[in-house]
């Protein structure tokens, strides 16, 4: 089995599973995040999906063999919001999800399995649903397919986090997004602190999610696949109410930075010179 | 009071999701993770609506929805239907349940369907109550006559044989006059039932009780 390449599958039987992951990723460039996602089956049946970015772009590395099934094609169910030209042949959204889609098609949603999945850092391990595992790793492949409109999302995926539950993935959103602002005003630009595009940024997000369930629906003979999108869909249409109602539930956690404020805090945000940044001194 | 919506499903993000949407649009709303979950929530507090994935381990909402209908009569249930369910979703119709809907659910619709539905429901019950009200009053309407004939024709009976006729055809045609009257109310309640209650439910529009009674009120003035 290779690891040297971008995301692809593997099935293997659990007795050849010896082979330490650990130690080859290791052996890894440092300059590729791994993500190492092992579904494994009550049956003993193991699939593997090896995802490799490049980690300063967050390009999906070595899937140029990628199938290329009928439903892979731009014109075929195409989102309503796609701002990709005819001349493109492929969704790029739907050509990085065509392994995983063609491997689960025939899966049902509810059906239970272990998910284990390796980065450099740690590993996570979690009983769980297909389509809450799927929707993990889909999450992944859909941020990093070169989608214009994905592609506001696709920071998180440095910092993915598999299984998340919808609050902390809520709250990521949120945090990515007031980081780029940060950056953005650290450039001279206006910066956007009322998460208003954010809100906009999801709506189009929405309707990809809803393309390409539409997409995989035509893919896929049951369910597991598309409700894994139906997943992702759900984090997008409830950020708008989360950022309403939810981040009152949590602000308490916050109440350490609202107490005994000392005078105004300096306005202009600039990068930091070696001589103020405590962590460079 | 805000109406009372139980969501089941066993998909963490869209029970959340669901709930900030309906909490969003004015709903009491609680959570259940699958249909035996479900069933628990039922037994302890009152739901006006269910809205029940059909996909789930342990108790799926097919097996969940025939309890709600046979246990929980008095709560509605809108199916969730994912992928290559549609089938399943209108045998659920068949079995009870009051409407579907596919995933991925557009808000503005569910929020619709469900309020559409909590309103016919308020409707039924008011309907419910008005001809519950007003069946009594009409069973004595048509007691009294019904008894009245009867004297008349025992009376008309016993005349039988005698040469003067006269009494005898005065009570024929009183209880001619009351099977007339009997008929005409019939009648003034099958219309009424056909043409007034059947238009305001199937239009969907909630029914305004006290005028629906103030037209029963005069129409059995009228017949009388």
């Amino acid at each position: 089995m290779e690891f040297d390449r971008g995301s692809r599958n593997d099935d293997r039987e659990p007795d050849r599973e010896s082979q330490d992951g650990a130690h080859r990723m290791n052996e890894e460039r440092k300059d590729i995040i791994r993500y190492q996602y092992r579904f494994e089956f009550e049956q003993g049946v193991e699939t593997n999906f090896d995802v490799d970015l490049d980690s300063h772009s967050l390009a999906i590395l070595g899937d140029d063999d990628a199938p290329k099934p009928a439903w892979t094609k731009l014109n075929f169910n195409q989102c309503e919001n796609c701002p990709l030209s005819s001349e493109v042949e492929y969704c790029p959204v739907a050509v990085n999800l065509s392994r995983i889609v063609e491997k689960f098609k025939d899966n049902v949603s509810f059906e239970s399995t272990v998910v284990t999945v390796k980065t450099h850092e740690r590993t996570y391990v979690k009983k769980t649903t297909l389509q809450k595992g799927i929707a993990s790793i889909i999450g992944l492949f859909m941020t990093t397919s070169n989608c214009p409109i994905m592609d506001k999302l696709r920071p998180m995926a440095r910092f993915h986090l598999p299984f998340a539950t919808s609050v902390e993935t809520f709250f990521r959103s949120v945090s990515t997004y007031l980081t780029a602002q940060f950056l953005l005003s650290r450039k001279g630009k206006e910066p956007d602190w009322t998460l208003a595009r954010l809100l906009e940024y999801y709506k189009a997000i929405n309707l990809v999610n809803k393309g390409i369930s539409n997409r995989l629906a035509k893919a896929s003979e049951r369910d597991a696949n598309v409700n894994a999108v139906i997943i992702l869909h759900s984090f997008g249409d409830g950020i708008s109410y989360f950022i309403q109602d939810g981040l009152e539930e949590i602000e308490p956690m916050f109440s350490v930075f609202f107490e005994n404020l000392e005078g105004p805090v300096h306005q202009d945000v600039e990068k930091p010179s070696a001589s103020t940044n405590p962590i460079a001194r | 009071m805000n109406d009372k919506i139980l969501v089941v499903d066993d998909e963490e993000s869209l029970r959340l999701t669901m709930k900030l949407k309906l909490k969003a649009a004015g709903f009491d709303v609680d959570v259940a993770e699958d249909g035996e979950a479900a069933i628990e929530r039922l037994k302890n507090q009152k739901f006006d609506a269910v809205l029940l994935d059909i996909n789930m381990p342990r108790m799926s909402g097919i097996e969940a929805l025939g309890i709600i209908r046979q246990q929980f009569p008095q709560t509605e249930t809108i199916m969730l239907t994912g992928f290559a369910d549609f089938s399943t979703a209108i045998e659920c119709l068949k079995n009870g349940a009051r409407d579907y809907l596919v995933k991925p659910i557009d808000t503005t619709e569910l929020i619709t369907r469900l309020k559409s539905l909590l309103r016919s429901k308020s409707s039924e019950q008011a309907l419910f109550e008005v001809q519950r009200q007003y069946s009594s009053i009409f069973f004595n309407d048509l007691l009294g006559p019904l008894k009245e004939m009867r004297d008349s024709l025992e009376k008309a009976l016993k005349l039988k044989g005698k040469s003067d006729t006269t009494q005898r055809e005065k009570l024929i045609k009183d209880v001619h006059d009351k099977c007339d009257k009997i008929a005409k109310e019939i009648q003034m309640l099958l219309d009424f039932s056909h043409t007034e209650i059947e238009k305001k439910t199937s239009e969907g529009a909630s029914i305004n009780t006290t005028e629906l009674a103030e037209r029963l009120k005069q129409l059995r003035e009228k017949v009388k």
